[in-house]
């Protein structure tokens, strides 16, 4: 029974409804005054009151899409790839695979369809089920031809133009949308609400029509690499900066330049936004980190991501390669708030540090916390300045 | 009292400790029948809930930091800011300039790069349909590095439809003007090649394996150093598909390493990033960077610049390897494994020993795996 599934959720829910019945129903029973019978009520409650809180963490877990799988909370799922990388199986797998049996909006069918068109829209040319009206949203996997290393479950919102005749040869701008640590793909979908946002800007014509893809940020999970090109590890950054772009460039119309790749992130995924567009400015040539970071930390792995070397390190860390490198041709644009949000002061010392050819920009809110009600505020304008800089 | 607050924390414990005991204490006389008592039990309890729940929410926040404040866990928030641009220009913002705004990755590097080949470009002509030899200062602005290489155009550069594969000959005969993999000789030999009809047209680079000073000769990204492997797999591609029409895929892209540069060639085509899918290189074990030093910089640095290590522990990239001329590279071709896939060949006795290596190359890149 999966952890997100809401069959669980409502067993546990059941369970803990149950256990408060119980404990009034059999509460006469223990009203003795002797200690037997006093550790008995101790027990009962703590019993109940911690199957509540079970229920409670359940439903956290949902809300926040921290945790997709019990193999992902517990730490079982493959780390024996984490660890030594070694490939499994060596055939030639496809390279992205689009998984058909759960279309639509995902992973959350409790809220409304989130890609209907917008109220007062363009006039409906088909049935609103068309994606030539309100776009498609694919759940898709990506296995890393070079890298061996696997996506886990993400998403692909293609634009209602991408099935458009007009557009029939037009290779499509893409943004990358990468997760914060710990997030799963669909809570870009159904927290952050990236389809439906660009949806509504594309309607109403804020932004022009792009491909977006939205992955977790740790290939490993439950590993937090920093997108890191671990030495003698798992290339975590190479798997994005090649092996996703390649397999988005082969399996859908978008385009292969640069100048048409953005990638955006929040939390740590803003950190590897940040980073993969300063490494590799000859695949990504804007980037927004939404509450980013800008100092390799060293994430969550069995050993160090740089293997033991202080300078690689540095130069995984956006802030030093700043002071020290060449400045990448880019365009980053970086989110904060003034109350709420410690990476603030972080966020405005690396952004003093730019120069050219990097162009950097600021979207700082008055208040806001490191949550997806703020990053989803900051979403549109966003999307929007991305628009500007891709073409 | 905000929803992170050590304070909240402390009462909210208090309330739920408060709430056990006195339940505990008061058990016996809420056990008594009747609907009121049965609502106080229900009561009580769910009054411990709350503040339990409560603890482990602001726990739950504090560690995360989601929700600073309660018109930010309300969503009562709805402010938002402007998109501010950060000047660097006599303080000017950046979007007072729109035209300066839109940066796209090379695109002045390559126009340098095309008036650096007018000024230092003394072109080779050997005639005409021979194709030409043009001298380069490849700029790259990722790695930073600077380096002067040849660059071959076959003859009919202009003429040929489709974009051309690229073969980057990477070998410390780069700047000499008669060893077996010198610029003249490689362009003399392609363009016999090309004019038997053996080899499809295809634009040929010659650079040296040591790029930049200190960066040794294999060609590796060292940490704190010359970024080499930067070098090749991002700048170089992008300069040359600035200035000319070249392929973009891996399976259009070849690395031909000649003497001492086939630790270099094999290197890039094992990198994870690496943008080739062909790749040659004299036999050998390829467990060490040539030299001594490497990309130094820790064991684990240093593990994976063995070859050998790389094809036991990382995927095998979909890249065809031929290993040319005399001896035997036993050990590295008994690692391979698909997609991966590994050949050898002699060179040809006589004048272009080099002839039977491009034919395989300009067929190995015809037909991608």
């Amino acid at each position: 029974m999966g952890l997100t599934s809401g069959v669980f959720g409502w067993l546990m829910v059941a369970v803990a409804a149950g256990s408060l019945a119980a404990v009034v129903w059999a509460w006469p029973r223990v009203a003795r005054r002797r200690l037997p019978y006093l550790a008995a009520r101790l027990v009962m409650v703590a019993v109940s009151q911690l199957l509540v809180t079970a229920a409670f963490l359940v439903w956290l877990n949902g809300y926040f899409s921290f945790y997709d799988s019990w193999s992902q909370l517990l730490g079982t799922s493959q780390p024996a790839q984490a660890v030594s990388a070694r490939h499994a199986a060596a055939g030639p797998a496809k390279q992205l695979v689009v998984d058909g049996s759960r279309p639509g909006p995902l992973p959350d069918a409790g809220r409304p369809a989130p890609l209907a068109a917008p109220p007062g829209g363009l006039p409906r040319p088909g049935p609103p089920s068309s994606p030539a009206v309100s776009g498609r949203l694919m759940q898709i996997a990506i296995t890393g031809q070079r890298t061996g290393l696997s996506s886990g479950p993400g998403y692909v919102y293609l634009p209602p133009q991408y099935f458009q005749p007009a557009y029939r040869h037009t290779r499509f701008p893409v943004v990358l949308a990468l997760t914060g640590y710990p997030g799963v793909a669909g809570g870009i979908v159904t927290r952050l609400e990236l389809p439906s946002v660009a949806a509504s800007l594309l309607a109403a014509r804020q932004i022009r029509p792009t491909v977006f893809v939205m992955l977790s940020v740790s290939p490993l999970f439950p590993y937090d690499t920093e997108c890191t090109d671990i030495p003698a590890g798992p290339q975590v950054e190479s798997f994005f900066a090649q092996d996703v772009t390649r397999a988005v460039e082969h399996a859908f119309r978008v385009t292969a330049s640069p100048a048409g790749w953005g990638v955006v992130g929040y939390s740590t995924g803003g950190f590897c936004a940040t980073k993969l567009a300063m490494m590799y400015p000859t695949r990504f040539s804007a980037a927004v980190s939404m509450a980013g970071y800008y100092q390799a930390y060293g994430g969550r792995f069995p050993r160090d991501l740089w293997g033991g070397s202080v300078a690689y390190r540095h130069e995984n860390s956006p802030a030093w390669r700043l002071r020290h490198l060449p400045a990448p041709p880019v365009s980053v644009l970086v989110t904060s708030s003034r109350t709420g949000e410690r990476s603030l002061p972080g966020t405005l010392a690396f952004l003093h540090e730019i120069r050219p050819p990097m162009r950097g920009y600021s979207l700082i809110i008055p208040q806001g916390g490191h949550n997806f009600r703020t990053w989803n505020r900051e979403l549109a304008p966003s999307l929007e300045w991305l628009s500007r800089h891709l073409s | 009292m905000g929803p992170r607050s050590q304070l909240l924390m402390t009462v909210l414990a208090a309330a739920a400790a408060g709430l056990l005991g006195g339940m505990l204490w008061l058990w016996p006389v809420l056990a008594r029948r009747g609907v009121t008592f049965v609502l106080l039990r229900i009561a009580m309890l769910g009054a411990l809930q709350v503040s339990v729940l409560g603890m482990v929410f602001v726990s739950v926040n504090r560690t995360y930091e989601f929700y600073s404040s309660w018109s930010d866990l309300l969503g009562t928030n709805r402010v938002a800011g402007a998109i501010v641009a950060v000047g660097h220009q006599g303080g000017q913002p950046a979007s007072a300039q729109p035209s300066s705004l839109v940066t796209v990755p090379g695109a002045g590097t390559a126009h340098r790069a095309r008036t650096a080949r007018g000024a230092s470009g003394p072109a080779q002509r050997a005639g005409p349909g021979a194709g030409q030899v043009v001298t380069v200062q490849f700029s790259g602005p990722v790695s930073g590095i600077k380096v002067r290489g040849y660059v071959y155009l076959p003859p009919g550069y202009q003429r040929v439809p489709h974009p051309l594969p690229v073969i980057v000959v990477i070998s410390s005969q780069a700047a000499s003007r008669t060893g077996l993999y010198s610029a003249p000789q490689v362009a003399a030999t392609a363009t016999a090649q090309m004019r038997a009809g053996r080899m499809a047209p295809a634009l040929i680079t010659v650079l040296p394996p040591s790029v930049a000073r200190r960066s040794g000769r294999g060609c590796l990204d060292v940490p704190g150093g010359p970024q080499a492997a930067t070098f090749f797999t991002q700048d170089l591609p992008q300069a040359l598909a600035h200035a000319y029409r070249v392929a973009t895929a891996p399976s259009g892209w070849a690395v031909l390493g000649g003497t001492g540069g086939g630790y270099c060639a094999l290197q890039l085509a094992t990198a994870p990033a690496g943008p080739f899918g062909v790749a040659v290189a004299p036999p050998g074990t390829y467990a060490a960077p040539p030299g001594s030093a490497g990309s130094g910089a820790g064991p684990l640095v240093r593990r994976q610049d063995n070859l050998l290590w790389r094809l036991r522990y990382w995927p095998q990239p979909p890249v065809r390897v031929l290993f040319a001329g005399p001896g035997r590279a036993r050990e590295f071709g008994s690692l391979v494994r698909p997609p991966m896939t590994v050949a050898s060949a002699r060179l040809a006795a006589g004048p272009m020993p080099l002839a039977p290596v491009l034919d395989w190359v300009s067929h190995a890149l015809r037909s991608p795996s």
